[in-house]
């Protein structure tokens, strides 16, 4: 999985930011990601390409149930969010229908990473290569529900 | 073995153990709202699946209706639509749908106890992160999101991943309790805590302050259990949850024996042990006012806006977070938080919106006026909240003063129907989440008590409520 980054230097970036309220009625999914990340970033839409990755800091996706947020993240094109750390409701809507991964790392590796820098994630290994950089980092491994409901693609594949 | 309640409340519905807490729990009290289901009902359509337990599924709309008068039709067609869905697909699949003229529509969290869908001991899911308010109860009640309410529709089951056990001990005992409310205690609490202090643990909230809140009192503070970062928070249940429960209309006919049960076995053991402990004494708490742009963002009402670098404490994304979250807020340093002045106030929300907040409010509101600045309004949690509200006479305290008194529904909470701020105001909310843009884009929401909020609404401005005569 290889894009470029797209980085927000704040922690608690909210599902209210990610997907405010009044778009929560749009029922296509298409048109949900035209309101990504509107909250705090109105250019968001105009600059995100398929592949790219959101590199944020702790507690990504805190706040509403809403599966909009990953919904319109991924319709936008974005592969993966690298995040110090998530919010648990986000983190398992993520994976559930399979529309983006969410991946932790360490502060250092958060703090390493640049915007539009080009990554290369591979997740059998819990590695990150920053290409633009010439670095690797180590990512967090999945906790063994989450990677399993991945592995399975999504939630309604996953079998006990 | 020693156990806490949830553990208790976990072991007992596990269907599936697949190890290291990976298990597939049993869901007892499934709740469905207007936003989150429509994709889950049409993924059941297309997978040909049926909802497996109707009886254990209650549907209402909270999220999208306008709590204007209930007569006219929804003048916003995308909220229309949403709210025709849940009626259709209700219909078609056999769910019972509290409608918008159903005498007990109102928000999922204040009916699921009002009506007795909520019980001690059940696990709950709902497709919203306040499900934690159930845990008041002594449930195990966490939010969902749309694919999970699917999985959850189709099977009555959910995978999970055991979290661990975060006791927070609520010490001590109020000086005022009329004046430092509920709200104010767990907003000290994630003051302290943070947003992600937990995160991966399920709050059990104990201690002699826990122990003397009404229920009412403790729905809000399990409500804000997700502010924290925990999926769940839960209360031991004790004689007032019984004597709340008893009668409503969804308790099952053998109450009285499953008190039984319920009194001898829903409380932790005493040698049982917690992954996690935090302590908040409330002896000296002040009422509480947030200032930033999420509710660790939390100061006393005596206090001033903090400086960035006094907040950070010599952590540099945290001093960038408190500059970027006052510059949205449009506060300066050093200002008193006496001094801020609000536009709007809005007392609601699954958090504070029901009878008990607003008898607490109408006690400041009482024989006064709305400040000619502030537009100010009432929005009962529920149909039965505001008739039970109307027969004690609040609704004419509220509209004399100038209050706005208007029908069941998340209202200004969230920013879905027409209650939203403009761009650029201030108000006193009684909600749980001050987000850039929660309610409308671009508007300014300090998080307070609904004595705070009604205090507020009177002067223009925030006042210290210890001040004023709550009695």
């Amino acid at each position: 999985m290889k894009g470029s980054v797209i980085k927000y230097e704040r922690d608690n970036i909210d599902t209210d930011v990610i997907l405010p309220g009044p778009y929560l009625k749009i029922h296509d999914y298409n048109e949900l990601a035209k309101h990504a990340m509107e909250g705090i970033d109105k250019d968001f839409h105009k600059k995100v390409k398929p592949g790219d990755f959101i590199v944020a800091g702790r507690n990504f996706g805190c706040g509403s149930s809403r599966e909009h947020a990953p919904i319109a993240l991924a319709y936008s094109g974005i592969k993966a969010v690298v995040a110090i750390s998530f919010a648990r409701i986000f983190y398992r809507n993520a994976v559930d229908g399979a529309f983006l991964l969410p991946i932790e790392v360490d502060e250092d590796t958060y703090k390493d990473i640049s915007e539009a820098d080009q990554l290369e994630i591979e997740t059998s290994k819990n590695e990150i290569r920053n290409l633009t950089k010439n670095k690797t980092y180590t990512m967090k491994p999945f906790p063994e529900l989450i990677g399993k409901i991945i592995a399975a693609g999504g939630l309604f594949n996953y079998k006990p | 073995m020693s156990k806490t309640l949830f553990e208790k409340i976990w072991d007992s519905h596990v269907v599936i153990d697949e190890g290291n807490g990976r298990s597939l729990l049993y869901v007892d009290r499934h709740l469905v709202h207007e936003v989150t289901s429509p994709q889950a009902f049409d993924g059941l359509r297309m997978s040909k699946r049926k909802v497996r337990r109707t009886d254990l599924t209650f549907a209402t709309m909270d999220h999208n209706v306008p709590t204007s008068n209930r007569s006219l039709p929804i003048i916003d067609q995308t909220s229309a639509t949403q709210v025709k869905a849940l009626e259709r697909n209700c219909k078609e699949f056999g769910i019972e749908l509290f409608d918008i003229n159903s005498p007990d529509q109102g928000i999922v969290h204040v009916i699921g106890p009002e009506l007795g869908i909520t019980l001690p001991g059940a696990t709950i899911v709902c497709g919203d992160s306040h499900t934690s308010t159930h845990g008041a109860f002594g449930a195990l009640a966490f939010g969902i999101g749309t694919s999970d309410v699917e999985h959850v529709l189709a099977t009555q089951c959910i995978w999970m991943e055991k979290p661990k056990t975060f006791e927070i001990r609520v010490e001590g005992k109020r000086k005022n309790p009329h004046a430092i409310t509920a709200k104010d205690i767990m907003l000290s609490i994630i003051k302290k805590l943070g947003t992600a202090g937990g995160t991966g643990t399920t709050f059990e909230y104990r201690g002699e302050a826990i122990s003397e809140l009404s229920m009412e009192q403790r729905m809000t503070i399990c409500n804000m259990s997700i502010e924290g970062g925990a999926r769940a928070g839960l209360i031991a249940p004790d004689e007032k949850t019984f004597d709340y429960l008893r009668g409503r209309r969804y308790v099952p006919d053998n109450y009285d024996k499953l008190v039984e049960y319920w009194r001898e076995n829903l409380k932790t053991d005493n040698n049982a042990r917690f992954d996690k402990i935090f302590t908040l004494h409330v002896d000296d708490i002040s009422p509480q006012v947030s200032w930033g742009t999420n509710p660790a963002m939390t100061i006393d009402v005596t206090d001033k806006v903090p400086f960035p670098k006094e907040y950070a404490k010599g952590n540099p994304e945290e001093e960038k977070a408190a500059a970027k979250a006052l510059q949205y807020m449009g506060l300066k340093p050093g200002t008193l938080i006496t001094e801020i002045e609000v536009d709007r106030v809005f007392i609601g929300s699954c958090t504070n919106s029901r009878l008990e907040d607003l008898t607490e409010a109408a006690k400041v509101v009482k024989g006064q006026k709305v400040s000619s600045k502030v537009r100010a309004m009432i929005v009962p949690g529920s149909q039965h909240v505001k008739k039970q509200a109307e027969e004690l006479g609040l609704d004419k305290i509220f509209k004399d003063a100038g209050f706005e008194w208007r029908e069941s529904g998340c209202s200004m909470c969230l920013g879905m129907n027409p209650d939203i701020l403009a761009a650029g105001e201030r108000c006193a909310s009684t909600s749980n989440r001050n987000f850039e843009g929660r309610q409308g884009s671009g508007g300014r929401t300090h998080l307070v008590s609904p004595v705070m909020a009604a205090a507020a609404a009177i002067k223009g401005h925030f006042v210290d409520v210890r001040e004023m005569d709550l009695n």
